[in-house]
């Protein structure tokens, strides 16, 4: 059986992506010119390469369109219900880090952690007239730990597409979640992390479909097997 | 599965509910998502369907009844008492179950006796209940959120305490946890490096001064001071925070409040219990016993033997919009909840009505009473 394996079709996590294939032994080459959206790996008849947008990889790994995905895992937990059930988390790559975290205005002096925007949240609309409003494009991670890790049930998400730093400053959310790696981003929107508010420590990861018919597949084993080893 | 699961006894229920003096309403199955999520919460938004309108107005398909029935009495404005009967699918995404059931209720708008509408709701409940499963015996468990309330406010808790040990009633897990976060010797509450610079520098100890800083900082760092949290909320919540991170639950309230919350006993005893709770605690309760009485009282007007009743003090059901009764029926034995409601007088005003409106209500699962009824045949 072929085995297709998913990689981020641009910028620096197709490099890195690339890169620690090649190092696996499996180089990958683009079909056709450096542009094209097929691959496969040098000598290599039972592999193909897939180049997509990191989304459409957690979405596609969800479907099991393809076997292996190379993508952020803040990706999959958002993109898929119940992740673990549907894909397996074989390899932590080492690039592509970015923590998952809520991030509050610098001048709520009195909160610090969950359970003060929990109180605060509890009061919101009292005071307001309207509930505590979260921008982010993290629905379901940031459902699983306010409701699921820490019971805070009276807030509204605002879906943010680009820029959700800024929506505690203009005043179209009071707070946020979203991804940060250095945290500049953040401090010079005036912005502080929880100290319990860093949601997932996400990272590239190799991501398997699971399906039944990986199992016994020596490529399906060979893969995952070359990959870990190169990371030891 | 069949393609429509409306259960053979739906006219006999209809019938019955006519029969108790209510007014049948029916309401769209698409509604507007907003007020769901508004008054349940965000969590709600993985349970229930969602759609958009062409113009990008959120809608759902109807998860239950009393926010529609709610609404469309504010809509219709037909003033107070009502006394308002449903019965429809409603639908909801459910670990167990179909996603599409039926339900049907009565919800009681604008009664201003509340022992009466409270008590008319359980015997509504029951009475529709044995006349479906004759024969079933069904076990009633009882609570009432604003004893706990009056609890907490008569041990004299700061005001924070109060509204966190409020907010997780009805939760057995997270009460706990926060009662025992309350208790333990740990100083609480986690300050960071600027609130130690202003503590240093002595600018927390007027609250005027605390809020003026605030102010300036976020004119200066470009946030608005009237889009979110002000800056008097938040130097008063500081101050607030800071006075409670060395204040400890002490052993006394520890046990008054433990003991209150394992009070269980039938709903006859209840009164007495209560009583003497409040009399060897030295807790003022005299407002809410009086209320909780009036209801036992009523109870036994309407015919429903509170002796076969449970109260449960640490009985809550998981919705944020319960003000006072709660209470739930289900088969002895079974916990498949045939029944369940209580008392929502906030709920209307968050909607949008003008007057405040007290209400009562309880609804019915078709689906579990059906199975109760195959259960008993």
């Amino acid at each position: 059986m072929t085995i297709t394996i998913g990689l981020p079709s641009k910028g620096r996590m197709k490099e890195d992506a690339s890169a620690i294939l090649a190092r696996a032994g499996l180089p990958v080459v683009a079909v056709g010119n450096d542009r094209s959206y097929r691959g496969r790996v040098e000598g290599r008849d039972d592999i193909e390469i897939a180049f997509l947008s990191a989304s459409e990889i957690s979405r596609e790994i969800g479907n099991g369109t393809i076997d292996f995905g190379v993508t952020g895992e803040d990706l999959v937990r958002e993109g898929l219900a119940e992740a673990d059930a549907r894909v397996e988390f074989c390899a932590r790559l080492g690039f592509g880090h970015a923590d998952v975290v809520v991030a509050v205005p610098e001048i709520w002096l009195d909160v610090d952690t969950m359970a003060d925007l929990g109180d605060v949240a509890a009061d919101f609309r009292a005071r307001h007239g309207r509930r505590l409003t979260i921008a982010t494009k993290y629905w379901r991670l940031t459902q699983q730990f306010f409701s699921g890790n820490h019971g805070i049930q009276l807030y509204r998400i605002v879906e943010s597409l680009g820029a959700t730093e800024g929506a505690p400053a203009s005043g179209s959310a009071d707070i946020i979640v979203d991804i940060t790696s250095t945290g500049a981003t953040l401090t010079a929107n005036h912005l502080k992390i929880l100290t319990d508010g860093v949601i997932l420590k996400s990272e590239a990861c190799l991501v398997r479909a699971r399906k039944e018919a990986h199992a016994g597949d020596p490529v399906v084993t060979d893969i995952v097997g070359r990959v870990r080893d190169t990371l030891r | 599965m069949p393609l429509t699961n409306l259960p053979p006894f739906a006219a006999d229920l209809v019938a019955d509910l006519e029969s108790l003096g209510t007014e049948r309403v029916d309401t769209p199955v698409i509604q507007p998502a907003e007020p769901f999520l508004d008054m349940a919460g965000e969590d709600l938004r993985r349970r229930i369907f969602m759609t958009e309108s062409e113009t990008g107005k959120s809608l759902c398909l109807r998860p239950e009844f009393t926010i529609p029935v709610c609404l469309r009495h504010i809509e219709t404005a037909t003033g107070t008492p009502k006394r308002y009967a449903y019965l429809g699918e409603v639908f909801r995404q459910r670990r167990e179950g179909a996603n599409e059931f039926y339900q049907a209720g009565i919800e009681d708008l604008g009664e201003p006796d509340a022992a009466r509408a409270d008590a008319r709701a359980v015997h509504d409940a029951l009475h529709v209940l044995a006349n479906r499963l004759p024969g079933v015996p069904l076990a009633v468990t009882l609570g009432d959120q604003s004893v706990f309330e009056a609890v907490v406010a008569a041990c004299g808790l700061p005001a924070g305490w109060q509204k966190r040990l409020v907010h997780a009633f009805g939760n057995q897990e997270r009460l706990s946890r926060l009662i025992a976060d309350l208790s333990s010797p740990e100083p609480s509450g986690v300050f960071g490096p600027e609130v130690e610079r202003l503590a240093i520098l002595g600018k927390l100890d007027d609250e005027a001064a605390l809020a003026a800083h605030i102010d300036a900082t976020m004119e200066a760092t470009g946030y608005s001071t009237n889009a979110s949290r002000s800056p008097v909320e938040i130097a008063r919540r500081l101050r607030e925070k800071i006075e409670l991170a060395s204040t400890r639950l002490d052993a006394r309230t520890l046990s008054l409040l433990t003991g209150f919350l394992s009070l269980e006993l039938t709903l006859a005893e209840a009164p007495a219990a209560l009583a003497a709770f409040a009399g060897k605690a030295g807790l003022a309760l005299d407002d809410a016993l009086a209320r909780f009485d009036a209801r036992v009282a009523a109870l036994s007007d309407a015919g429903v033997d509170a002796a076969a009743i449970t109260y449960r003090a640490a009985f809550g059901r998981p919705l944020d919009y319960y003000t006072g009764l709660v209470f739930e029926v289900t088969p002895k034995g079974d916990p498949a909840v045939l029944a369940g409601g209580g008392r929502f007088d906030r709920l209307l005003t968050l909607l949008g009505a003008t007057d405040r409106i007290p209400a009562v209500g309880f609804a019915l699962w078709l689906d579990r009473i059906a199975a109760a009824e195959r259960g008993a045949a």
